[in-house]
């Protein structure tokens, strides 16, 4: 039998009253033996065995492997695995959620970019996510929802916030800007530096650069998208006039000064060649939208960085959240 | 006999002043034509303006002789203006670079104060004139700001001040509703229980107007919930004048800037547009334009 097959024994079993009835039935045409029923037994015990066994073969590839396209095969299906079956119960296991935060790093850890690191529960077969420099403000985990069995939510335990959305089936990974803002900009603010922020979004930003790179995921960096070319649609349709006259006091308040365009659009300047623009976009066939764009000589600077950095920047960005936010993929978040 | 001898003398004397005349004006047009074709804007500026250009750049002072001839050429003034608008707005640039220009029609320009956002639109370039035609208001409030300075305080500082207040004043209000909610309720016992109350006729009276006492002041509180009604509206609209004056004071606060990195101070600047005809006209014939 190869690997294939065998992982896709299925291990559900008739539930022990369905099995009398059955066992009625046939009683009735021709009796099983003991010796049969035992050998039966036998064979039930040796295919749920086998089935721990392949298992233990994928934990093995997950853990170890070198190679990304068998690390995301295991992944898949230890996620989806049916371990335990009427005749074979495992009283120690990991949660589907857990072979999420295996991936990440493993994934992380083939390209050399692991940061995050793996904690286990001393007491219970449980793991998370801890941060340096952020692990005694909260940690990570997935969440799994029990009406979707395609994806999870990478989630911060204490606060409940949502970072990303990843998807292994649909090969889909989404972040949310709402709840990276809310995390990092508010409620971390005053907790940690500028340099473990960015290291945090280099983090995030690794696992969007290499599930793209590797699998063709197809990534939503959103607010933490660094490319020159990334417009960042706000929540007001028509132009954030309030908003807008509110960073050009701000900001001849801390020095800088809000400019006037040749099309109407607001330009900052925040030295370092890192210019913000607020301008009216018309995508293509698209309703034109009010937009914010980061350009940077490198493309190395996302609207999330901007606010990490400029503290009169996050305030603005907050106080006009009913006009400004940049919106996330709404089937998701 | 006499009369057709002065008649002809007469008519003689017609042409001849006449011809003069029209030699005159051809070779005004002829002027004009050349300094046009040469690009002599200075040249240009002293045709269409001769008794302006004796007076302030020739320091003439009697040019009551000086025959005019602008009025052939006024139906294309703007044409004029158009040609002229090209050095002229070069060399404000130099002088103003804080002025922006932008094109309406044939020959006439408005300027912006700054290139930052929410920019005053300042006023027209009169080209022909070599003048600023600033809006008054706006320059109104400049100058109103530079005059504020002695007093280290800004155009709408009072203004915002105000408002301030008066949000302060209406937010207490808003924080007060549960206060008069309860004493509204405290009354309104009282007033149960004076209705149950058992009175003698000598004090009717005294009652009755302890009633209509506790009545007023119900009245009152229900009179202040009337205004915190509209209390959140009044706040938020209080809001966004807030925001307008201190948005108008900033871009003030950036002219006033740009005015004093150039010319030092408000006075320097006007000076320098009172003579700006004269300094650009000194410039023409320095540069030969």
């Amino acid at each position: 039998m190869s690997k294939e097959d065998l992982n896709a024994t299925v291990t559900f079993y008739p539930k022990e009253n369905e099995v009398q009835e059955s066992e009625y039935i046939v009683e009735e045409i021709t009796p099983i033996s003991t010796t049969e029923r035992l050998l039966d037994y036998n064979d039930q015990l040796k295919i749920s065995l086998q089935n721990g066994i392949n298992f233990t073969e994928l934990l093995d590839t997950l853990i170890n492997t070198k190679n990304s396209s068998e690390l995301l095969d295991a992944t898949m299906k230890l996620i989806d695995y049916q371990l335990d079956s009427s005749y074979l119960v495992y009283p120690q296991q990991y949660s589907r959620a857990d072979y999420y935060l295996i991936f990440i790093n493993r994934i992380l850890e083939i390209h050399q970019a692991e940061s995050v690191v793996l904690q286990s529960n001393e007491h219970e077969f449980e793991l998370h996510h801890e941060y340096p420099g952020i692990d005694s403000l909260g940690y990570f985990v997935f969440k799994v929802l029990e009406n979707n069995e395609n994806g999870a939510y990478y989630v911060e335990k204490n606060t409940g916030l949502e970072l990303f959305y990843l998807d292994f089936k649909q090969r889909v990974l989404r972040f949310n800007s709402r709840a990276l803002t809310e995390l990092l900009i508010v409620k971390y603010q005053d907790e940690i530096t500028y340099e473990v922020l960015t290291q945090f979004t280099d983090y995030l930003l690794a696992i969007g650069d290499i599930l793209k790179a590797e699998y063709s995921f197809d990534v939503d960096f959103n607010i933490l998208d660094t490319s020159n070319t990334a417009y960042y649609a706000i929540s007001d349709p028509d132009m954030p006039q309030q908003a807008l006259d509110r960073l050009f006091i701000l900001a001849s308040e801390t020095g800088h000064m809000l400019l006037s365009g040749a099309q109407n659009e607001a330009i900052l300047e925040l030295g370092q060649n890192v210019k913000m623009t607020i301008f009216q976009h018309s995508g293509f066939g698209e309703e034109a939208r009010w937009v914010i764009a980061i350009t940077d000589p490198d493309n190395a600077v996302s609207f999330f960085d901007v606010l990490g950095r400029y503290a009169f920047l996050s305030d603005w960005y907050l106080d006009n959240l009913n006009s400004l936010e940049i919106k996330s993929d709404p089937l998701y978040f | 006999m006499d009369s057709e001898q002065i008649k002809l003398a007469d008519h003689q004397q017609a042409t001849t002043i006449l011809a003069n005349s029209i030699t005159d004006k051809i070779q005004y047009l002829q002027t004009l034509d050349q300094a046009i074709q040469k690009q002599d804007d200075r040249m240009v500026y002293q045709l269409i303006n001769t008794k302006r250009y004796q007076t302030e750049v020739l320091q003439k002072e009697d040019v009551t002789e000086i025959v005019e001839h602008e009025q052939l050429v006024q139906d294309v003034n703007l044409e004029i203006s158009e040609f002229l608008s090209e050095k002229l707005i070069k060399y404000i640039n130099e002088i103003y670079p804080f002025f922006y220009f932008e094109k309406v029609a044939t020959g006439q320009y408005q300027f912006y104060f700054g290139n930052w956002w929410g920019r005053r639109l300042f006023g027209e370039l009169d080209v022909l004139n070599v003048a600023f035609k600033f809006n008054e208001d706006e320059f109104y409030k400049l100058s109103r700001a530079f005059s504020l300075e002695a007093e280290k305080t800004r155009f709408n500082s009072q203004r915002i001040h105000e408002l301030s207040l008066q949000n302060e004043e209406l937010q207490a209000l808003i924080d007060n509703q549960g206060h008069r909610d309860a004493k509204k309720a405290e009354l309104r016992a009282r007033l149960k229980e004076m209705a149950q109350e058992k009175v003698m006729p000598w004090e009717s009276n005294k009652h009755k107007e302890a009633k209509q006492n506790l009545i007023d002041e119900i009245a009152y509180l229900a009179s202040i919930d009337e205004r915190t009604n509209s209390a959140y509206q009044q706040i938020r609209q209080n809001e966004k004048r807030i925001l307008e004056l201190s948005k108008e004071d900033t871009l003030l606060g950036y002219e006033k800037q740009s005015i004093v990195a150039k010319f030092g101070d408000f006075a320097n600047f006007q000076a320098a547009n009172e003579r700006l005809y004269r300094d650009y006209i000194a410039n023409l014939i320095a540069t030969k334009g």
